[in-house]
């Protein structure tokens, strides 16, 4: 009985991971659409089937994320800042900065060698400083998400975005393309400003190095170039950005464990 | 949207075009004057005095002048309200707060950086819920229990109503959350220029009927809005017009005319 299983139910996507010994195992995305309960499900599901196991063979699940709460079958709930915190410190206990930009917000996260916050501070409150606004520009491209990283670097000349909002941005973007600048061009440019809405957040809490990006975003070649251009630091970024919340979830769940057996 | 105002000696109102701007219309100055000289049935060399005045101010290759849509607007608005204090402008693409004192502009604010808070957040927030815009106004006016609105960006509060909807809220108790939340964030910027009434009201989203309310009630004062909310800075800038040319007649001096031409603007190639 030593398998732990982390849920991170995203405002985009959720994520499932299931570890043992604290090594990642087995892993899962699917879309969160609008259940977030049957999402939940859906990933415990497909992450048992991977392994043949049983519900019964989990020792323990800690469900994290937008839609922690709709996770019927978790033990315990974390906040998603401190999922991040220990995912990351378990991938690069070196780094003590991470930035985790995610579909509906961007937040930045100060840890120290255990992988415990010291200091965080989020953005939320806007869709141009969060992945909604590269998902934006890239709709008005008709450009597939996962290319838009690649594209932007062929950019000579990376388009300015006057306002940082992301529906004037939207307009903007459109009136570039009938100007016939390059999708190339209005690409870099937007991950440009996301960088910059990335930086000012940063600031709030200070960059200490090493420094790691997480989320959706990690995925992201683009922005990653764009946000070391714009801090002058060099990012690490995990193989799997975006499973680094859940897989925290799910050493949180396995400590936990060790914690309450050695008392 | 551009609109064009022709005023006579008198300050009566003689044509009052609106037409759409966009990006296709902007050098079409020419066509929205041909139609307001039609209405007013003057041809252009009567008209003494061409003032432009708004974004596209320098589109406007006939106008003898440009002058500021702040000061255009203050004048046009003092004109119809003598006693404002503060006018309060929402349009398509900004909001600002005008402060007025004995008929001068003596200090503003301003957001066109977020369109939270602009007409662009109903215009986005209507689209989604495939209302038109006319519509919000008498729709949120049924309403008896306005939800709170909690996105303050335009994207996430559209993914907000949309979610809303699909849990059963009355349409109309969600629109007249969406004209308190346009109203709440317009009054929280126009506070840092202390309100004092008479306030005025202009701009399209004036013409909103539920977000007048909201106004109302956020602000605690009576609102004026005047009969045309989008003509008030067009006003003013033909009252400018005038009192320009009248100071010059005094002074005796000529002033300084463009060729009464109507041409479309050549310099976007």
């Amino acid at each position: 009985m030593d398998w732990f299983m982390g849920i991170d139910i995203g405002s985009g996507t959720s994520k499932g991971v299931i570890i043992k010994d604290g090594k990642l195992k087995a892993y899962h995305l699917l879309p969160s659409e609008a259940n977030y309960r049957a999402v939940a499900q859906k990933l415990s599901e497909e992450l048992l089937a991977k392994l043949g196991l049983s519900p019964q063979d989990i020792t323990s699940t800690t469900a994290t994320g937008y839609g922690a709460g709709s996770v019927p079958f978790s033990n315990q709930q974390v906040a998603d800042i401190r999922c991040c915190a220990r995912g990351i410190n378990s991938l690069f206990p070196s780094v003590r900065t991470v930035i985790d930009v995610q579909e509906m917000s961007s937040q930045v996260i100060r840890l120290d060698e255990k992988g415990q916050v010291t200091n965080f501070v989020v953005s939320e409150k806007c869709a141009a400083g969060s992945g909604r606004f590269l998902k934006i520009i890239a709709n008005v491209l008709r450009i597939d998400l996962n290319d838009i990283g690649p594209l932007s670097l062929k950019s000579n000349n990376p388009i300015t975005f006057t306002t940082g909002c992301a529906v004037f941005g939207e307009s903007e973007a459109i009136s570039r393309v009938s100007e016939g600048i390059s999708k190339e061009d209005i690409l870099a440019g937007v991950h440009k400003a996301l960088a910059n809405k990335l930086s000012a957040l940063i600031g709030r809490v200070g960059l200490e190095e090493k420094c790691a990006i997480s989320g959706g975003g990690g995925l992201n070649v683009g922005l990653i170039k764009s946000v070391e251009e714009k801090l002058g630091v060099q990012l690490l970024v995990p193989p799997q950005p975006q499973l680094v919340t859940a897989l925290g979830a799910a050493i949180m769940a396995q400590e936990k464990e060790r914690l309450v057996a050695s008392i | 949207m551009t609109k064009v105002v022709i005023l006579d000696s008198d300050e009566e109102i003689r044509a009052r075009v609106v037409g759409p701007t966009g990006a296709e219309h902007r050098r079409l100055a020419n066509k929205v004057m041909e139609e307001a000289l039609k209405q007013a049935n003057l041809p252009f060399d009567e008209i003494s005095y061409v003032i432009a005045t708004g974004y596209g101010r320098i589109n406007v290759p006939f106008a003898d002048r440009q002058i500021t849509e702040l000061t255009c607007h203050a004048r046009g608005v003092v004109s119809l309200f003598p006693n404002v204090r503060i006018a309060i402008d929402i349009g398509g693409q900004d909001a600002k707060g005008l402060k007025i004192r004995n008929g001068k502009l003596i200090d503003f604010v301003m957001n066109d950086r977020c369109a939270a808070g602009t007409g662009r957040f109903l215009e986005v927030i209507a689209a989604a819920l495939g209302l038109k815009l006319e519509e919000l106004g008498e729709i949120s006016l049924k309403s008896t229990n306005k939800v709170k609105i909690s996105s303050t960006c335009t994207i996430f509060a559209q993914q907000e109503v949309v979610s809303r909807i699909s849990v059963g809220t009355p349409l109309e108790d969600i629109v007249a959350g969406l004209h308190d939340a346009i109203a709440s964030r317009v009054v929280k910027m126009v506070r840092r220029l202390k309100i004092e009434p008479d306030v005025v009201f202009t701009g399209g989203v004036a013409k909103n009927v539920g977000v007048v309310y909201a106004m109302k009630e956020n602000l605690g004062c009576e609102v004026f809005v005047p009969e045309e909310p989008l003509l008030s800075g067009a006003i003013g800038a033909a009252i400018l017009g005038k009192e320009l040319t009248l100071e010059a007649l005094a002074k005796g001096e000529t002033i300084q005319k463009k060729e009464r031409l109507l041409e479309e603007v050549t310099f976007f190639g």
